[in-house]
């Protein structure tokens, strides 16, 4: 990283160290800014590459490290990744994609509504206080919601006892109820996301289209929904990626009777189903950052046009 | 002007007073049945003794307490990575900027489950291959049950893409080099023009970056059961399987701190008010 | 004034609206915006609403457009009431100060939107978009998004899409008020070079005289929800109805003075006639002259003394002080006399024999 800014880092080395090899006459009056600049973000970079870095190589090299049950002797292989593709595992990896886009997709309208009643409404002290709730519930989330569900909805849940749901049929640990857990934080999530893009809608374009013979029906249809488009879709990735990533709720909820990548891996980690799975986990933690990695290479192209549209 | 046309065509809309109702069913009712679950017990009656309970009951201090301190240390320590590389980062490096940006979004392609696996592969390592090493001590050290260094090295790298976007909020609404050069000029110090003119400006974001972290480091639950620490998140659980009432209460009370300090954030100016849509 | 899609009307002045604004009252909360404004807008004709910021021009322009409701009063386009009418069918296309163009469409698709509303065909509105927008200049620019639009384009733009459905009246919100001085410059002249080609009733806001004189047919001078003054430009700057438009339009100095009670004033020692409405008997007086009316010649015994000098391009605003803490007066004169007038000087300040304007003595 530091070889390739030498207008930045390159004359700050030769000023410290004195050789001025990387840094051929550069007027040091204009560049010492510069410098500076160039080494306070080192100790940022050299933390993530310590920090960040050397576990996420440590699971590359996992996931393709093979260990011979008999010998104990490792080699390199792709059969790790072949067994989280395969069987039970292969069944949590759809479940959780699964369970992830329809929650997400239900978080996205929803969360588009309440933002929209939210960012029309004139009470300043509605608005503050649904945004800070949604600031908790999106980021604390996890194991509280879980406990609230397991409170309201569960075997004993208050609304479960009230009104009879364990009769007809109603579990909180399954697809379903996980859906409704999730969306406790995926809402707020949304809400979170869509807001300063509703907010950038501007009074002019419903104007425009209303002094245009739009009625309010068409201005949403041809002008509001297109523009808010790739927020919406940046949103959906985004709840994906969340419902997709969380585990907290769902272990403390379900414990692991679900086929749920994330359980899975915990499971694995932890020794519960076989020794020596611990390799399989971190095939399946690569698979989950693949389709992580997906989903950020979708969001972000998303996220710079409708930033430059709403700006 | 603004004040005399900005509301032209509010109408009186049904459809709103339904969503928030809705809305406000499906949040508050788990909250509120929560509380009852917890204070009607079936058989008793109606009593709060659960409440009391709480903090006599058997690790509640000691965990809160461990993920306080977590969230100090992280705080601290995302704070000092971050804050001079995002001032640098306007200032001068700007070519370092999607650097800067891409390394802080990397942990959000990498779920908190695959991170922690990566994590206890490293810590394998330890007793693995290094123990005859002085590097071994250190492994034992950052693994310390009292103050487990790596679970703030591992927070930190999760706080990081929120703390960026944080800091690049409150960073986009001044102008850095101005203020420092007008600083300079009033006869500043590099240190002074950043202390003085740059970080007061900036409290908003550092405090909405604080809070941020403080919430995600109070709730995290992932890695720390992996790596088998006990601090807040983990204590809960773990007592739900005996003592379903006591953790239910503790969520719910978790949940309105919480709420509430952001709230007083807001209200302290930690957010400008938003801006209007009209520009009249 | 109906939904039916647009009849290809012949854009020539016989076909124009009339508009008017009747009695039109509205308060926001305890503001009031519009405190019974009466205007008529003759056919074909550009007419600025000119004011201070919170005097209701805005507040009607949006009222015609159909964004504002009245409290009371009622709008009417060629004798028809409208007030009821809502916005998507009012007729009468408008023009925003900025930021108004859909950003996801191209400069063609924004000029076809209303076209697309009614549902006209694709290939017909893609013909009338371009047309439009090669009427404003932009024709080589159709395929251009908002962003890649420079902001006199995107007003360019914005301008043909208020006349894609061919309305009967064409608002004008400020529109040049986001732009730089010169782009101002030549789109106004843009504006009413389009305007006077399609001759189609334009009302046009803004706050800025110097625009609203020189792009309008007649100009209507708001003050607190109230018409003040409606007249041609040279009209208006000659002969202000009342004292607000005399100084808000152009600049004019106040100079002490005594009437005589038969219709002339007596100002800076000598006696000139009143225009106008000269209060009977003797009574102390402000007499409000324009600088260009004040004439000024250098002379170590005059009664004033040179305190500023601003450079204006062809002429010189001299400031000048009157004896015994008196007035200060504006006074315009060539540049190129103006060597003579450096502050400090001495000079003899005098009224040509013109009529002049008089006003109640101010505090």
């Amino acid at each position: 990283m530091t070889t390739q800014t030498d207008a930045t880092v390159a004359p700050a080395a030769s000023a410290n160290t004195g050789t001025d090899a990387a840094a051929p006459a550069v007027p040091s009056g204009r560049r010492r800014r510069r410098v500076g600049g160039g080494f306070a973000v080192v100790p940022l970079l050299a933390f993530v590459a310590l920090a960040f870095g050397i576990p996420a190589l440590a699971m590359l090299n996992g996931a393709f490290t093979v260990k011979d049950p008999a010998t104990g002797a490792t080699s390199y292989g792709v059969a790790n990744v072949t067994a989280s593709m395969q069987g039970a595992y292969l069944t949590a990896l759809i479940g959780s994609v699964k369970l992830s886009a329809f929650s997400a997709a239900i978080g996205v309208v929803s969360g588009l509504l309440l933002a929209q009643a939210v960012v029309t409404s004139r009470s300043r002290m509605l608005r503050e206080a649904v945004l800070t709730a949604s600031g908790v519930l999106a980021n604390f989330g996890g194991v509280p919601l879980a406990f609230a569900f397991v409170a309201t909805l569960g075997n004993s849940g208050f609304l479960t006892r009230r009104l009879d749901l364990t009769d007809k049929g109603w579990s909180l640990y399954g697809f379903s109820g996980l859906t409704l857990a999730y969306l406790y934080f995926l809402i707020p999530l949304m809400v979170l996301t869509i807001t300063p893009a509703l907010e950038g809608l501007r009074t002019q374009w419903r104007e425009a289209a209303r002094n245009n013979g739009a009625t309010n029906a068409q201005y949403w249809r041809h002008v509001a929904l297109p523009v808010l488009a790739p927020s919406l879709l940046g949103g959906f990735v985004l709840l994906f990626g969340s419902a997709f990533a969380a585990y907290a709720t769902a272990a403390a909820m379900v414990g692991s009777s679900i086929p749920l990548v994330t359980l899975q891996i915990a499971d694995a980690l932890a020794g519960n189903v076989l020794v020596g799975q611990e390799n399989v986990a971190l095939a399946l933690s690569l698979d989950m950052v693949l389709v992580a990695g997906l989903v950020m290479a979708v969001y972000l192209p998303l996220q710079r046009r409708s930033a430059r549209w709403l700006a | 002007m603004a004040r005399l046309t900005s509301r032209g065509i509010g109408k009186v809309r049904p459809g709103r007073g339904v969503v928030l109702l809705c809305a406000a069913v499906y949040f508050l009712l788990p909250l509120a049945a929560s509380v009852i679950f917890t204070v009607d017990i079936p058989g008793q009656g109606v009593n709060f003794d659960v409440y009391e309970q709480i903090l006599g009951a058997e690790g509640f201090v000691a965990s809160l307490l461990l993920s306080l301190e977590l969230a100090a240390a992280t705080i601290a320590l995302v704070l000092l990575l971050m804050v001079p590389a995002m001032v640098a980062l306007r200032l001068g490096a700007r070519r370092l900027r999607p650097v800067v940006e891409i390394v802080c979004s990397l942990p959000l392609v990498v779920p908190p489950i695959a991170f922690v696996a990566g994590i206890a592969t490293v810590l394998t390592w330890g007793p693995e291959y290094l123990s005859t090493t002085p590097l071994f001590q250190t492994f034992v050290a950052v693994q310390n049950p009292d103050f487990p260094v790596v679970l703030v090295l591992a927070y930190t790298v999760m706080a990081l893409p929120f703390v960026y976007r944080a800091l690049d909020a409150g960073l986009r609404s001044i102008d850095v080099p101005t203020l420092v050069e007008a600083a300079r000029n009033c006869g500043a110090g590099w240190a002074q023009a950043l202390v003085r003119a740059v970080l007061p400006n900036l409290r908003g974001a550092l405090l909405n970056a604080s809070f941020l972290t403080l919430a995600l480091v109070l709730g995290e639950f992932t890695v720390a059961q992996i790596l088998k620490f006990r601090p807040f998140a983990v204590w809960i659980v773990g007592i739900g399987g005996s003592q379903a009432q006591m953790s239910v209460a503790v969520s719910v009370l978790s949940l309105f701190v919480t709420w509430l300090l952001l709230l007083a954030i807001a209200a302290f100016g930690g957010r400008t008010p938003s801006p209007t849509t009209t520009e009249k | 004034m109906t939904l039916t899609a647009p009849q290809p009307k012949a854009d020539t002045a016989d076909a124009a609206a009339t508009v008017e604004f009747r009695g039109l009252r509205r308060a926001f909360g305890s503001t009031v915006a519009l405190d019974g404004l009466d205007l008529a807008v003759r056919p074909g004709e550009l007419l600025a609403l000119l004011g201070p910021s919170g005097c209701g021009k805005t507040t009607a322009l949006r009222m015609l457009a159909g964004f504002e409701h009245p409290d009371s009063g009622a709008l009417l386009v060629d004798g028809e009431d409208v007030t009821r009418v809502p916005a998507h069918r009012r007729d009468a296309g408008m023009v925003f100060q900025s930021y108004s163009l859909f950003p996801h469409l191209s400069a063609l698709d924004n000029v076809a939107f209303g076209l697309r509303m009614r549902k006209v065909g694709t290939a017909e509105r893609r013909a009338r978009a371009a047309e439009l927008l090669e009427l404003v200049g932009l024709g080589d620019k159709s395929g251009r998004f908002p962003h890649q639009l420079s902001g006199g384009q995107q007003q360019r733009v914005a301008l043909a899409r208020a006349l894609a459905l061919r309305p009967r009246v064409l608002l004008l919100d400020e529109p040049l008020s986001a732009l730089d001085a010169k782009v101002r410059l030549t789109l106004r002249e843009e504006i009413r070079r389009i305007q006077q080609e399609l001759g189609i009733t334009t009302l046009f806001v803004t706050h800025d005289q110097e625009e609203a004189l020189s792009i309008a047919d007649r100009v209507a001078v708001m003050r607190g929800g109230r018409l003040e003054q409606c007249s041609a430009p040279r009209e208006l700057y000659a002969d202000p109805a009342t004292e607000f438009v005399a100084e808000f339009v152009g600049t004019v100095s106040r100079l002490p003075g005594r009437t005589n009670g038969t219709g002339a004033v007596r100002v800076l020692g000598r006696t000139v006639p009143v225009k106008s409405g000269s209060p009977a008997g003797e009574v102390e007086v402000d007499v409000l002259v324009r600088p260009e009316a004040v004439r000024v010649a250098a002379d170590p015994e005059g009664n004033g003394q040179v305190v500023a000098a601003t450079f204006l391009g062809a002429t010189t605003r001299l400031t000048v002080r009157l004896p015994h803490d008196g007035p200060e007066i504006k006074a315009d004169v060539p540049t190129a006399d103006a060597g003579d007038f450096a502050p400090g000087v001495r000079v003899a300040v005098t009224l040509p024999d013109q009529s002049v304007m008089v006003v109640d003595r101010a505090g």
